[in-house]
């Protein structure tokens, strides 16, 4: 249920700070900002250890978008679920925009539906297709019957 | 092989698919042994991150024994055990020099906004993740790290992502000792980000969620004091009444896109999709941290933007950092700190589960039952 905590002298559950705090051995071994791997975040420009250059090119198989803001494919791409039927010419239209806008996004997201839609139809047309025959033809009969 | 794949919002499935393959000579191909599910994923699997195709494999933070070496890859070797970053990053661009693995520009041709990320939709890529038997994994000899013979796979698996990126959310929280943080979000990542704050000499640590469950985990786990915010009438007076009417020194947001607590951000956001999700706590984090005090966003949104009080942060003479986490850098570090019992980076797994019950942990994870924390799959069984 709702509470109202009191003013000022309030704490939060599990006690007072300071005991907290001493009763934690590892309070402050990285203290120190040299000790943190992290600072600065943006180091002197310098190679990771194990990269090699230059990166050979990737060849990719099946289509893979890059969106427009972009110059050229990078050397490293996933090929994953190439794009397909009607979601993959709206990822088509997608990424002739740069990232940057907007409608790039909302037409990736529209896109994510459409593949949902279109996945749910192949799936379900082995069986949607003989019973929509099915019952056509049940429709037929009917009608030549009772004509 | 058997993988998780995405079938469309709220639906995951263990099917067939073929194996990974090298495709390119500095890439290998792991046998998975373990991959946990991440906050990240929900964003995925509730359909919120543009270009997620329906047949996806997801999983970002695994470990693995090398199967298969392509030819440029000197440092690993068939049999070698890793743990991978979940950043896929050439180690040699402009920003990989620079330390901003994370930002790396040689991985993703679908956007700026992201390095390749494994799992991870085709806007961070489009590579397959590592919740399957196998995966493919690029630049094999820069971002995978070796797991030391005397450690286990479970020990290091977190610092292929959420260790490092608690520990880079208090780092960017620039605490300088004695400070007073608060933390929202007690999953795994604000759990880390809480251990973190400690490490770097924090004063005071706050968690704030609204899972009872997680609060008391946290209170244990990372010896922290906790806010229930669905317990307390305004959740910015409130916090800012805890520190002396002026709030905290230092916000972190380990929440990100989908937060609880506006239903004005979740209609926005989530349903309408007039933002790229709730930046609640983003808001939260502004309005409830000191004047000059420091937010630290590690909580993940997307683009192309969301309403959040930008003015006030200005105001305010706020300092604003984020990113997504340069998890290499980390690693060896927080190996050490592991090593040396000062965080037990698996004391956070509630849940192992194997492979084919992915969907059953993707539920459980995201409804936040059965007191979980954070599933792992065991592809490959116990071994
Ligand atoms: N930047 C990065 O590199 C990076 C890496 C990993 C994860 N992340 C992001 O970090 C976030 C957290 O990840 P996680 O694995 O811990 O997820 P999680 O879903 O396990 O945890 C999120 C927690 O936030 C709580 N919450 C919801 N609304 C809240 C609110 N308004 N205030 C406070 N708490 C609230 C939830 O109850 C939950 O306990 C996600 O957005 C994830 O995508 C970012
Ligand atoms: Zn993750
Ligand atoms: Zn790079």
């Amino acid at each position: 249920m709702p509470q109202k905590t009191t003013q000022r002298s309030s704490r939060a559950k599990n006690g007072r700070a300071k005991t907290r705090a001493k009763a934690n051995p590892t309070l402050a071994v990285d203290l120190d900002p040299a000790n943190r791997p992290g600072v600065p975040m943006e180091t002197a420009p310098k190679p990771l250890a194990g990269a090699r250059v230059p990166i050979a090119h990737q060849h990719a198989e099946v289509p893979v978008f890059k969106h427009a803001g972009r110059k050229e494919m990078p050397p490293v791409f996933g090929t994953a679920q190439p794009p397909k039927g009607l979601s993959g010419l709206l990822r088509k239209a997608a990424y002739a925009k740069p990232d940057h806008k907007p409608g790039h996004w909302m037409l990736l997201l529209l896109a994510d539906r459409v593949d949902v839609w279109e996945h749910r139809l192949r799936r379900s047309l082995p069986w949607a297709a003989p019973s929509a025959a099915a019952f056509l033809a049940g429709g037929l009969m009917w009608r030549a019957r009772s004509a | 092989m058997r993988a998780l794949t995405y079938q469309g919002p709220y639906r995951v499935q263990v099917e067939e698919k073929p194996d990974p393959r090298i495709e390119h000579p500095q890439d290998v191909v792991l046998k998975v042994t373990r991959a946990a599910i991440c906050g990240s994923d929900l964003h995925l699997l509730h359909g919120l991150v543009p270009d997620t195709r329906v047949g996806c494999t997801f999983g970002h933070e695994f470990t693995g024994v090398v199967e298969e070496v392509g030819k440029e890859v000197s440092q690993l070797k068939k049999g070698d055990r890793v743990v991978v970053p979940f950043n896929i990053s050439c180690g040699t661009c402009f920003y990989c020099q620079r330390g901003l693995t994370g930002n790396c520009e040689n991985s993703n041709p679908g956007s700026d906004v992201a390095s390749g990320v494994y799992g991870y939709s085709h806007t961070t890529g489009g590579f397959d993740g590592g919740q399957a038997e196998y995966v493919r994994v690029p630049f094999a000899d820069v971002g995978p790290m070796k797991i030391p013979d005397d450690m286990d796979d479970e020990s290091v698996l977190f610092l292929s992502d959420i260790l490092p990126t608690g520990y880079q959310a208090a780092e960017m929280g620039e605490i300088k000792g004695g400070e007073t943080v608060v933390v929202f979000g007690a999953g795994p990542v604000g759990l880390f980000a809480m251990k973190s704050a400690w490490l770097m000499g924090a004063g005071r640590v706050v968690a704030v969620d609204h899972v009872p469950y997680r609060l008391e985990f946290a209170r244990k786990f990372a010896n922290v004091e906790t806010v229930n915010f669905k317990e307390v009438g305004d959740i910015v007076l409130h916090l800012k009444e805890l520190f002396e009417g002026r709030g905290p020194d230092v916000c972190i947001d380990a929440v990100g896109m989908e937060a609880e607590g506006s239903r004005a951000h979740r209609v926005l956001g989530l349903g309408l999709k007039l933002e790229a999700g709730a930046p609640t706590v983003i808001e939260w984090c502004i309005n409830t941290v000191r004047k000059g005090g420091n937010v630290s966003i590690i909580g993940v949104y997307g683009p192309p933007w969301n309403f959040v009080p930008i003015g006030t942060a200005m105001n305010k003479g706020l300092t604003l950092r984020m990113n997504q986490a340069n998890t290499r850098r980390y690693m060896p570090h927080l190996l050490e700190h592991i090593q040396k019992g000062r965080i037990d980076a698996k004391g956070v797994i509630t849940h192992r589960f194997p492979l084919e019950q992915a969907p059953d942990a993707y539920h459980l994870f995201a409804q936040k039952r059965d007191g979980c924390v954070k599933c792992v799959l065991m592809p490959h069984g116990h071994a």
